[in-house]
Protein backbone atom coordinates (compact mmCIF):
# COMPACT_ATOMS: atom_id res chain seq x y z
CA UNK A 1 0.00 0.00 0.00
CA UNK A 2 2.76 2.38 0.97
CA UNK A 3 4.71 1.43 -2.13
CA UNK A 4 1.66 2.16 -4.28
CA UNK A 5 1.22 5.56 -2.63
CA UNK A 6 4.86 6.42 -3.30
CA UNK A 7 4.49 5.43 -6.95
CA UNK A 8 1.31 7.50 -7.32
CA UNK A 9 2.92 10.52 -5.69
CA UNK A 10 5.99 10.24 -7.87
CA UNK A 11 3.78 10.01 -11.00
CA UNK A 12 1.81 13.07 -9.90
CA UNK A 13 5.00 15.09 -9.39
CA UNK A 14 6.29 13.94 -12.79
CA UNK A 15 3.07 15.04 -14.54
CA UNK A 16 3.11 18.37 -12.68
CA UNK A 17 6.66 19.14 -13.79
CA UNK A 18 5.72 18.16 -17.34
CA UNK A 19 2.69 20.44 -17.31
CA UNK A 20 4.70 23.26 -15.76
CA UNK A 21 7.33 22.92 -18.49
CA UNK A 22 4.63 23.22 -21.17
CA UNK A 23 3.00 26.24 -19.54
CA UNK A 24 6.15 28.12 -18.52
CA UNK A 25 8.07 27.24 -21.68
CA UNK A 26 5.07 27.94 -23.87
CA UNK A 27 5.93 25.10 -26.22
CA UNK A 28 3.64 24.32 -29.12
CA UNK A 29 1.95 20.91 -29.29
CA UNK A 30 4.24 19.53 -31.98
CA UNK A 31 7.29 19.99 -29.71
CA UNK A 32 5.92 19.16 -26.27
CA UNK A 33 2.23 18.37 -25.92
CA UNK A 34 0.67 18.77 -22.47
CA UNK A 35 -0.02 15.61 -20.45
CA UNK A 36 -3.79 15.95 -20.79
CA UNK A 37 -3.41 16.29 -24.58
CA UNK A 38 -1.42 13.04 -24.67
CA UNK A 39 -4.01 11.33 -22.49
CA UNK A 40 -6.81 12.51 -24.74
CA UNK A 41 -4.89 11.32 -27.83
CA UNK A 42 -4.27 7.98 -26.13
CA UNK A 43 -7.96 7.46 -25.38
CA UNK A 44 -8.78 8.18 -28.99
CA UNK A 45 -6.12 5.72 -30.18
CA UNK A 46 -7.53 3.07 -27.87
CA UNK A 47 -11.10 3.74 -29.03
CA UNK A 48 -10.17 3.43 -32.70
CA UNK A 49 -8.25 0.18 -32.06
CA UNK A 50 -5.06 1.62 -33.57
CA UNK A 51 -3.08 1.46 -30.35
CA UNK A 52 -3.98 -2.14 -29.63
CA UNK A 53 -3.10 -3.27 -33.14
CA UNK A 54 0.43 -1.88 -32.83
CA UNK A 55 0.85 -2.89 -29.20
CA UNK A 56 -0.13 -6.51 -29.93
CA UNK A 57 2.51 -6.74 -32.66
CA UNK A 58 5.23 -5.35 -30.40
CA UNK A 59 4.18 -7.54 -27.46
CA UNK A 60 4.50 -10.67 -29.60
CA UNK A 61 8.02 -9.65 -30.66
CA UNK A 62 9.10 -8.76 -27.14
CA UNK A 63 7.77 -11.97 -25.57
CA UNK A 64 9.03 -14.34 -28.28
CA UNK A 65 12.36 -12.51 -28.68
CA UNK A 66 12.98 -12.51 -24.94
CA UNK A 67 12.04 -16.16 -24.45
CA UNK A 68 14.11 -17.35 -27.42
CA UNK A 69 17.07 -15.07 -26.65
CA UNK A 70 17.09 -15.87 -22.92
CA UNK A 71 16.78 -19.63 -23.44
CA UNK A 72 19.66 -19.77 -25.91
CA UNK A 73 21.69 -17.40 -23.72
CA UNK A 74 21.30 -19.55 -20.59
CA UNK A 75 22.29 -22.68 -22.52
CA UNK A 76 25.29 -21.03 -24.22
CA UNK A 77 26.29 -19.20 -21.02
CA UNK A 78 26.29 -22.50 -19.13
CA UNK A 79 28.57 -24.05 -21.75
CA UNK A 80 30.84 -20.97 -21.64
CA UNK A 81 31.00 -21.12 -17.87
CA UNK A 82 31.79 -24.81 -17.71
CA UNK A 83 34.42 -24.98 -20.42
CA UNK A 84 37.32 -22.58 -20.83
CA UNK A 85 37.86 -24.13 -24.27
CA UNK A 86 34.34 -23.23 -25.40
CA UNK A 87 34.71 -19.76 -23.95
CA UNK A 88 37.97 -19.17 -25.84
CA UNK A 89 36.49 -20.51 -29.05
CA UNK A 90 33.15 -18.66 -28.94
CA UNK A 91 33.55 -15.48 -26.93
CA UNK A 92 35.31 -13.45 -29.70
CA UNK A 93 32.30 -13.98 -31.97
CA UNK A 94 29.81 -13.25 -29.22
CA UNK A 95 31.58 -10.03 -28.24
CA UNK A 96 32.00 -9.02 -31.88
CA UNK A 97 28.30 -9.59 -32.57
CA UNK A 98 27.50 -7.44 -29.55
CA UNK A 99 29.94 -4.71 -30.57
CA UNK A 100 28.35 -4.28 -34.03
CA UNK A 101 25.43 -1.88 -33.51
CA UNK A 102 22.17 -3.75 -33.70
CA UNK A 103 20.79 -0.88 -35.81
CA UNK A 104 23.34 -1.71 -38.50
CA UNK A 105 22.73 -5.43 -38.25
CA UNK A 106 18.93 -5.32 -38.22
CA UNK A 107 18.35 -4.76 -41.98
CA UNK A 108 20.63 -7.71 -42.77
CA UNK A 109 18.83 -10.01 -40.34
CA UNK A 110 15.55 -8.78 -41.76
CA UNK A 111 16.61 -10.05 -45.20
CA UNK A 112 18.03 -13.33 -43.86
CA UNK A 113 14.95 -14.23 -41.87
CA UNK A 114 12.46 -13.28 -44.51
CA UNK A 115 11.25 -9.97 -43.15
CA UNK A 116 8.33 -11.35 -41.12
CA UNK A 117 7.73 -11.90 -37.41
CA UNK A 118 10.56 -14.44 -37.43
CA UNK A 119 13.07 -11.76 -38.48
CA UNK A 120 11.90 -9.38 -35.77
CA UNK A 121 12.06 -12.11 -33.13
CA UNK A 122 15.61 -12.94 -34.26
CA UNK A 123 16.74 -9.31 -33.97
CA UNK A 124 15.11 -9.00 -30.57
CA UNK A 125 16.65 -12.31 -29.40
CA UNK A 126 20.10 -11.23 -30.54
CA UNK A 127 20.08 -8.06 -28.45
CA UNK A 128 18.68 -9.94 -25.45
CA UNK A 129 21.28 -12.70 -25.74
CA UNK A 130 24.48 -10.96 -24.67
CA UNK A 131 23.82 -9.74 -21.10
CA UNK A 132 22.09 -13.00 -20.17
CA UNK A 133 24.79 -15.23 -21.65
CA UNK A 134 27.54 -13.29 -19.87
CA UNK A 135 25.61 -13.26 -16.59
CA UNK A 136 25.06 -17.02 -16.84
CA UNK A 137 28.74 -17.66 -17.54
CA UNK A 138 29.82 -15.54 -14.56
CA UNK A 139 27.14 -17.13 -12.39
CA UNK A 140 28.12 -20.69 -13.27
CA UNK A 141 31.71 -19.88 -12.35
CA UNK A 142 30.66 -18.40 -9.02
CA UNK A 143 29.83 -21.87 -7.67
CA UNK A 144 31.65 -22.53 -4.38
CA UNK A 145 34.64 -24.87 -5.02
CA UNK A 146 34.20 -26.37 -1.53
CA UNK A 147 30.66 -27.42 -2.45
CA UNK A 148 31.99 -28.80 -5.74
CA UNK A 149 34.52 -30.92 -3.82
CA UNK A 150 31.75 -32.10 -1.50
CA UNK A 151 29.69 -33.18 -4.51
CA UNK A 152 32.70 -34.96 -5.98
CA UNK A 153 33.09 -36.87 -2.72
CA UNK A 154 29.49 -38.01 -3.19
CA UNK A 155 30.25 -39.26 -6.69
CA UNK A 156 28.15 -36.63 -8.50
CA UNK A 157 28.35 -36.68 -12.30
CA UNK A 158 29.05 -33.52 -14.31
CA UNK A 159 25.34 -33.23 -15.12
CA UNK A 160 24.44 -33.59 -11.44
CA UNK A 161 26.98 -30.96 -10.49
CA UNK A 162 25.45 -28.56 -13.00
CA UNK A 163 21.92 -29.21 -11.80
CA UNK A 164 22.55 -29.38 -8.06
CA UNK A 165 25.26 -26.75 -7.66
CA UNK A 166 26.11 -24.59 -10.63
CA UNK A 167 22.64 -23.58 -11.84
CA UNK A 168 21.35 -22.75 -8.32
CA UNK A 169 24.54 -20.77 -7.58
CA UNK A 170 24.16 -18.93 -10.88
CA UNK A 171 20.46 -18.07 -10.50
CA UNK A 172 20.86 -14.71 -8.71
CA UNK A 173 23.38 -13.57 -11.32
CA UNK A 174 21.31 -14.95 -14.22
CA UNK A 175 18.34 -12.95 -12.97
CA UNK A 176 20.50 -9.83 -13.02
CA UNK A 177 21.07 -10.56 -16.70
CA UNK A 178 17.37 -11.26 -17.28
CA UNK A 179 16.42 -7.88 -15.80
CA UNK A 180 18.74 -6.10 -18.24
CA UNK A 181 17.72 -8.42 -21.07
CA UNK A 182 14.00 -7.85 -20.73
CA UNK A 183 14.33 -4.08 -21.10
CA UNK A 184 16.61 -4.61 -24.09
CA UNK A 185 13.91 -6.80 -25.64
CA UNK A 186 11.71 -3.70 -25.98
CA UNK A 187 14.53 -1.82 -27.71
CA UNK A 188 15.15 -4.85 -29.93
CA UNK A 189 11.50 -4.96 -30.98
CA UNK A 190 11.50 -1.29 -31.99
CA UNK A 191 14.78 -1.60 -33.90
CA UNK A 192 13.43 -4.69 -35.66
CA UNK A 193 10.25 -2.83 -36.62
CA UNK A 194 12.28 0.04 -38.04
CA UNK A 195 14.14 -2.45 -40.22
CA UNK A 196 10.92 -3.29 -41.97
CA UNK A 197 7.47 -3.78 -40.49
CA UNK A 198 4.00 -2.41 -41.03
CA UNK A 199 2.72 -2.71 -37.48
CA UNK A 200 4.23 -2.28 -34.03
CA UNK A 201 4.78 0.60 -31.63
CA UNK A 202 8.09 1.42 -33.33
CA UNK A 203 6.19 1.82 -36.58
CA UNK A 204 3.58 3.94 -34.82
CA UNK A 205 6.35 6.25 -33.56
CA UNK A 206 7.59 6.70 -37.15
CA UNK A 207 4.09 7.27 -38.53
CA UNK A 208 3.24 9.80 -35.81
CA UNK A 209 6.54 11.62 -36.07
CA UNK A 210 7.29 11.66 -39.78
CA UNK A 211 3.93 11.02 -41.39
CA UNK A 212 1.28 12.74 -39.33
CA UNK A 213 3.38 15.25 -37.34
CA UNK A 214 1.20 14.04 -34.45
CA UNK A 215 3.59 14.45 -31.53
CA UNK A 216 0.91 13.56 -28.99
CA UNK A 217 0.41 10.18 -30.70
CA UNK A 218 4.16 9.66 -30.65
CA UNK A 219 4.12 10.28 -26.91
CA UNK A 220 1.32 7.72 -26.60
CA UNK A 221 3.46 5.15 -28.41
CA UNK A 222 6.51 5.95 -26.27
CA UNK A 223 4.49 5.76 -23.06
CA UNK A 224 3.13 2.37 -24.14
CA UNK A 225 6.67 1.11 -24.86
CA UNK A 226 7.79 2.32 -21.44
CA UNK A 227 4.84 0.57 -19.82
CA UNK A 228 5.66 -2.70 -21.60
CA UNK A 229 9.25 -2.43 -20.32
CA UNK A 230 8.08 -1.72 -16.76
CA UNK A 231 5.54 -4.55 -16.72
CA UNK A 232 7.97 -7.15 -18.05
CA UNK A 233 10.73 -5.97 -15.73
CA UNK A 234 8.26 -6.32 -12.88
CA UNK A 235 7.38 -9.82 -14.05
CA UNK A 236 11.04 -10.86 -14.06
CA UNK A 237 11.47 -9.48 -10.53
CA UNK A 238 8.28 -11.28 -9.48
CA UNK A 239 9.57 -14.62 -10.80
CA UNK A 240 13.01 -13.95 -9.30
CA UNK A 241 11.50 -13.50 -5.83
CA UNK A 242 9.88 -16.91 -6.15
CA UNK A 243 12.75 -18.80 -7.76
CA UNK A 244 15.83 -17.35 -6.06
CA UNK A 245 15.98 -18.09 -2.33
CA UNK A 246 16.57 -15.42 0.37
CA UNK B 1 33.99 -52.45 26.17
CA UNK B 2 30.39 -52.88 25.17
CA UNK B 3 30.85 -54.12 21.64
CA UNK B 4 27.81 -55.57 19.96
CA UNK B 5 29.05 -57.39 16.88
CA UNK B 6 25.62 -57.51 15.23
CA UNK B 7 25.77 -53.75 14.87
CA UNK B 8 29.35 -53.73 13.60
CA UNK B 9 29.23 -52.55 10.00
CA UNK B 10 32.78 -51.19 9.78
CA UNK B 11 35.31 -52.16 7.12
CA UNK B 12 39.04 -52.49 7.57
CA UNK B 13 41.30 -49.87 5.99
CA UNK B 14 44.74 -50.88 4.76
CA UNK B 15 47.28 -48.31 3.63
CA UNK B 16 50.59 -49.65 2.40
CA UNK B 17 53.57 -47.50 1.43
CA UNK B 18 51.43 -44.52 0.41
CA UNK B 19 53.22 -41.66 -1.31
CA UNK B 20 51.49 -38.46 -2.48
CA UNK B 21 53.23 -35.53 -4.11
CA UNK B 22 51.67 -32.44 -5.60
CA UNK B 23 54.69 -31.46 -7.71
CA UNK B 24 56.29 -33.93 -10.10
CA UNK B 25 59.82 -33.03 -8.93
CA UNK B 26 61.59 -36.10 -7.59
CA UNK B 27 63.72 -34.06 -5.19
CA UNK B 28 60.77 -33.03 -3.11
CA UNK B 29 59.54 -35.82 -0.88
CA UNK B 30 55.90 -34.84 -1.24
CA UNK B 31 52.98 -34.63 1.13
CA UNK B 32 52.91 -38.25 2.25
CA UNK B 33 55.88 -40.58 2.08
CA UNK B 34 55.91 -44.34 2.60
CA UNK B 35 52.90 -44.17 4.89
CA UNK B 36 51.71 -47.51 6.17
CA UNK B 37 48.70 -47.90 8.45
CA UNK B 38 46.17 -50.59 9.22
CA UNK B 39 42.84 -49.74 10.75
CA UNK B 40 40.72 -52.53 12.21
CA UNK B 41 37.08 -52.82 11.10
CA UNK B 42 34.73 -50.91 13.36
CA UNK B 43 37.48 -49.13 15.25
CA UNK B 44 37.76 -45.45 16.02
CA UNK B 45 41.11 -43.96 15.05
CA UNK B 46 42.26 -40.39 15.54
CA UNK B 47 44.93 -38.90 13.26
CA UNK B 48 46.96 -36.15 14.84
CA UNK B 49 49.94 -34.21 13.62
CA UNK B 50 51.27 -30.72 12.88
CA UNK B 51 49.66 -28.48 10.27
CA UNK B 52 50.42 -29.50 6.72
CA UNK B 53 51.50 -33.03 7.61
CA UNK B 54 49.01 -34.46 5.14
CA UNK B 55 46.24 -35.64 7.49
CA UNK B 56 43.50 -34.29 5.27
CA UNK B 57 45.30 -35.58 2.19
CA UNK B 58 45.31 -39.02 3.75
CA UNK B 59 41.53 -38.82 4.20
CA UNK B 60 41.16 -37.95 0.51
CA UNK B 61 43.25 -41.01 -0.34
CA UNK B 62 41.06 -43.27 1.83
CA UNK B 63 37.94 -41.72 0.26
CA UNK B 64 39.27 -42.57 -3.20
CA UNK B 65 39.28 -38.89 -4.21
CA UNK B 66 43.07 -38.75 -4.60
CA UNK B 67 45.18 -41.38 -6.32
CA UNK B 68 48.46 -41.87 -4.46
CA UNK B 69 51.61 -41.76 -6.58
CA UNK B 70 52.77 -44.95 -4.93
CA UNK B 71 51.49 -47.60 -2.54
CA UNK B 72 48.12 -49.28 -2.24
CA UNK B 73 44.86 -48.45 -0.45
CA UNK B 74 42.19 -50.94 0.46
CA UNK B 75 38.82 -50.24 2.05
CA UNK B 76 37.45 -53.66 2.90
CA UNK B 77 38.72 -55.78 0.04
CA UNK B 78 38.50 -53.17 -2.72
CA UNK B 79 40.29 -50.01 -3.72
CA UNK B 80 38.12 -46.97 -2.97
CA UNK B 81 36.84 -45.01 -5.98
CA UNK B 82 35.75 -41.35 -6.17
CA UNK B 83 32.29 -41.06 -4.65
CA UNK B 84 32.60 -44.48 -3.02
CA UNK B 85 29.31 -45.14 -1.23
CA UNK B 86 31.16 -47.16 1.41
CA UNK B 87 32.87 -44.01 2.66
CA UNK B 88 31.16 -41.01 4.29
CA UNK B 89 33.14 -37.79 4.51
CA UNK B 90 32.53 -34.76 6.72
CA UNK B 91 34.64 -31.67 6.23
CA UNK B 92 35.94 -28.95 8.49
CA UNK B 93 33.27 -26.59 7.10
CA UNK B 94 29.67 -27.83 6.97
CA UNK B 95 29.49 -27.28 3.17
CA UNK B 96 25.72 -27.15 3.05
CA UNK B 97 23.89 -25.71 0.05
CA UNK B 98 22.38 -22.45 1.31
CA UNK B 99 19.36 -22.65 -1.03
CA UNK B 100 18.26 -26.09 0.15
CA UNK B 101 16.45 -26.99 3.35
CA UNK B 102 18.37 -29.04 5.90
CA UNK B 103 16.36 -32.12 4.96
CA UNK B 104 17.16 -31.62 1.27
CA UNK B 105 20.83 -31.11 2.08
CA UNK B 106 20.95 -34.32 4.05
CA UNK B 107 19.13 -36.27 1.37
CA UNK B 108 21.51 -35.12 -1.37
CA UNK B 109 23.79 -38.20 -1.24
CA UNK B 110 20.64 -40.30 -1.79
CA UNK B 111 19.58 -38.07 -4.66
CA UNK B 112 22.98 -38.45 -6.32
CA UNK B 113 22.85 -42.22 -5.79
CA UNK B 114 19.48 -42.31 -7.56
CA UNK B 115 17.30 -43.26 -4.59
CA UNK B 116 13.60 -42.51 -5.31
CA UNK B 117 12.28 -39.26 -3.82
CA UNK B 118 9.73 -40.94 -1.54
CA UNK B 119 12.41 -43.06 0.12
CA UNK B 120 14.86 -40.14 0.39
CA UNK B 121 12.72 -38.13 2.78
CA UNK B 122 12.34 -41.00 5.23
CA UNK B 123 16.02 -41.89 5.25
CA UNK B 124 17.16 -38.28 5.55
CA UNK B 125 14.72 -37.83 8.42
CA UNK B 126 16.24 -40.80 10.24
CA UNK B 127 19.76 -39.41 9.75
CA UNK B 128 18.62 -36.06 11.15
CA UNK B 129 17.11 -37.80 14.16
CA UNK B 130 20.38 -39.59 14.81
CA UNK B 131 22.18 -36.25 15.16
CA UNK B 132 19.31 -34.68 17.12
CA UNK B 133 18.30 -32.27 14.39
CA UNK B 134 14.87 -33.59 13.41
CA UNK B 135 13.17 -30.35 14.40
CA UNK B 136 15.38 -28.32 12.04
CA UNK B 137 14.53 -30.33 8.90
CA UNK B 138 12.65 -27.49 7.21
CA UNK B 139 15.17 -24.74 8.04
CA UNK B 140 17.77 -23.30 5.69
CA UNK B 141 21.50 -23.53 6.57
CA UNK B 142 21.59 -19.76 7.11
CA UNK B 143 19.16 -20.17 9.99
CA UNK B 144 21.38 -22.64 11.87
CA UNK B 145 24.15 -22.02 14.39
CA UNK B 146 27.61 -23.31 13.52
CA UNK B 147 27.12 -26.34 15.71
CA UNK B 148 23.77 -27.23 14.18
CA UNK B 149 25.21 -26.83 10.68
CA UNK B 150 27.99 -29.28 11.56
CA UNK B 151 25.41 -31.73 12.86
CA UNK B 152 23.56 -31.43 9.56
CA UNK B 153 26.82 -32.12 7.70
CA UNK B 154 27.36 -35.17 9.90
CA UNK B 155 23.83 -36.37 9.14
CA UNK B 156 24.60 -36.00 5.43
CA UNK B 157 27.74 -38.13 5.85
CA UNK B 158 25.70 -40.74 7.74
CA UNK B 159 22.66 -40.87 5.48
CA UNK B 160 24.00 -43.67 3.28
CA UNK B 161 24.99 -45.56 6.45
CA UNK B 162 28.59 -45.91 5.28
CA UNK B 163 30.84 -48.59 6.80
CA UNK B 164 33.65 -46.03 6.90
CA UNK B 165 33.26 -42.49 8.24
CA UNK B 166 36.02 -39.95 7.66
CA UNK B 167 35.89 -36.80 9.77
CA UNK B 168 38.19 -33.91 8.86
CA UNK B 169 38.23 -31.74 11.99
CA UNK B 170 34.46 -31.40 11.85
CA UNK B 171 34.23 -29.67 15.22
CA UNK B 172 37.26 -27.41 15.02
CA UNK B 173 35.24 -24.25 14.40
CA UNK B 174 32.99 -24.83 17.41
CA UNK B 175 33.45 -23.43 20.89
CA UNK B 176 34.90 -25.68 23.58
CA UNK B 177 31.62 -26.42 25.36
CA UNK B 178 29.79 -27.36 22.19
CA UNK B 179 32.72 -29.55 21.20
CA UNK B 180 32.52 -31.58 24.38
CA UNK B 181 28.85 -32.25 23.82
CA UNK B 182 29.63 -33.20 20.25
CA UNK B 183 32.35 -35.62 21.24
CA UNK B 184 29.99 -37.44 23.58
CA UNK B 185 27.32 -37.59 20.90
CA UNK B 186 29.73 -38.82 18.30
CA UNK B 187 30.78 -41.63 20.61
CA UNK B 188 27.14 -42.53 21.24
CA UNK B 189 26.45 -42.62 17.47
CA UNK B 190 29.44 -44.85 16.93
CA UNK B 191 28.61 -47.20 19.82
CA UNK B 192 25.15 -47.49 18.34
CA UNK B 193 26.43 -48.48 14.94
CA UNK B 194 30.04 -49.54 14.65
CA UNK B 195 31.38 -48.08 11.46
CA UNK B 196 35.10 -47.49 11.12
CA UNK B 197 35.84 -43.87 12.00
CA UNK B 198 38.98 -41.95 11.07
CA UNK B 199 38.99 -38.57 12.79
CA UNK B 200 41.52 -35.89 11.90
CA UNK B 201 42.09 -33.54 14.82
CA UNK B 202 44.51 -30.97 16.20
CA UNK B 203 43.42 -31.59 19.74
CA UNK B 204 45.26 -34.17 21.87
CA UNK B 205 42.47 -34.29 24.46
CA UNK B 206 39.82 -34.77 21.78
CA UNK B 207 41.84 -37.58 20.21
CA UNK B 208 42.28 -39.36 23.55
CA UNK B 209 38.66 -38.79 24.54
CA UNK B 210 37.26 -40.37 21.40
CA UNK B 211 39.65 -42.82 19.79
CA UNK B 212 40.58 -46.44 20.37
CA UNK B 213 43.93 -45.57 18.90
CA UNK B 214 45.70 -42.27 18.29
CA UNK B 215 47.98 -42.22 15.26
CA UNK B 216 50.67 -39.53 15.43
CA UNK B 217 52.00 -38.24 12.12
CA UNK B 218 55.31 -36.51 11.36
CA UNK B 219 55.59 -33.10 9.67
CA UNK B 220 55.63 -33.11 5.89
CA UNK B 221 56.25 -35.53 4.30
CA UNK B 222 53.74 -37.23 6.56
CA UNK B 223 54.41 -40.67 7.96
CA UNK B 224 53.14 -42.54 10.99
CA UNK B 225 55.60 -42.00 13.84
CA UNK B 226 53.65 -43.47 16.72
CA UNK B 227 50.45 -45.30 17.40
CA UNK B 228 49.03 -44.98 20.91
CA UNK B 229 46.40 -47.48 22.10
CA UNK B 230 44.08 -45.52 24.38
CA UNK B 231 42.52 -48.47 26.21
CA UNK B 232 39.91 -46.59 28.24
CA UNK B 233 36.46 -48.14 28.64
CA UNK B 234 33.33 -46.93 26.92
CA UNK B 235 31.30 -44.91 27.10
CA UNK B 236 33.98 -42.46 28.08
CA UNK B 237 32.44 -40.61 30.99
CA UNK B 238 33.95 -37.37 32.30
CA UNK B 239 35.20 -39.42 35.29
CA UNK B 240 37.09 -41.84 33.04
CA UNK B 241 38.51 -38.99 30.96
CA UNK B 242 39.59 -37.14 34.10
CA UNK B 243 41.42 -40.20 35.38
CA UNK B 244 45.15 -40.96 35.34
CA UNK B 245 44.85 -43.33 32.38
CA UNK B 246 43.65 -40.57 30.07
CA UNK B 247 46.30 -38.17 31.31
CA UNK B 248 49.05 -40.74 30.67
CA UNK B 249 47.84 -41.43 27.13
CA UNK B 250 47.62 -37.70 26.41
CA UNK B 251 51.20 -37.10 27.54
CA UNK B 252 52.34 -40.06 25.47
CA UNK B 253 50.75 -38.47 22.39
CA UNK B 254 52.29 -35.07 23.22
CA UNK B 255 55.72 -36.58 23.57
CA UNK B 256 55.41 -38.28 20.21
CA UNK B 257 54.28 -34.99 18.65
CA UNK B 258 57.18 -33.12 20.22
CA UNK B 259 59.71 -35.72 19.10
CA UNK B 260 58.44 -35.60 15.53
CA UNK B 261 58.55 -31.81 15.33
CA UNK B 262 61.31 -30.35 13.20
CA UNK B 263 64.00 -28.58 15.21
CA UNK B 264 63.26 -25.07 14.04
CA UNK B 265 59.71 -25.32 15.35
CA UNK B 266 60.47 -26.61 18.81
CA UNK B 267 60.93 -23.38 20.77
CA UNK B 268 57.54 -22.17 19.59
CA UNK B 269 55.50 -25.02 20.73
CA UNK B 270 56.72 -26.34 24.06
CA UNK B 271 53.61 -27.59 25.77
CA UNK B 272 51.17 -28.31 22.96
CA UNK B 273 47.76 -27.01 23.78
CA UNK B 274 44.93 -29.43 23.87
Amino acid sequence: MKRLATAALSLAVFLLIWKAAVVIGGYPDYILPAPEAVLERGLRAIASGVLWEHTAATLAEVVLGFVVGASVAVAVGTALGKSVFIERALSPYIVAAQAVPILALAPLLDIWFGGGLLARVAICALIVFFPIAIATMVGIRSADPLLAEMLRSLGATTAQRTRLLEIPSALPVIFGGLRVGVTLAVIGAVVAEWAGARTGLGVLVLIANQGLFDTALMFVALATLATIGLVFYGLVVFVERRVVPQ
Amino acid sequence: MSSDTSRAIGLAIRLDGIGVRFSPSTEELGVLHELTLEIAPGSFVALIGPNGCGKSTLLLVIAGLLQPASGSVLVGDRRPSPGDARVGLAFQQPRLMPWRSILDNVSMPLEIAGVPAAERRGRAGIALERVGLASAAALRPGQLSGGMAQRAALARALVLDPPVLLLDEPFSALDALTRETFNAELERLWLDRRCTIVLVTHSVSEAVALADRVVVMSPRPGRVVRSVEVGIGRPRTPELLGGPNAADRASEVREALAAARPLELRPWAEGVTA
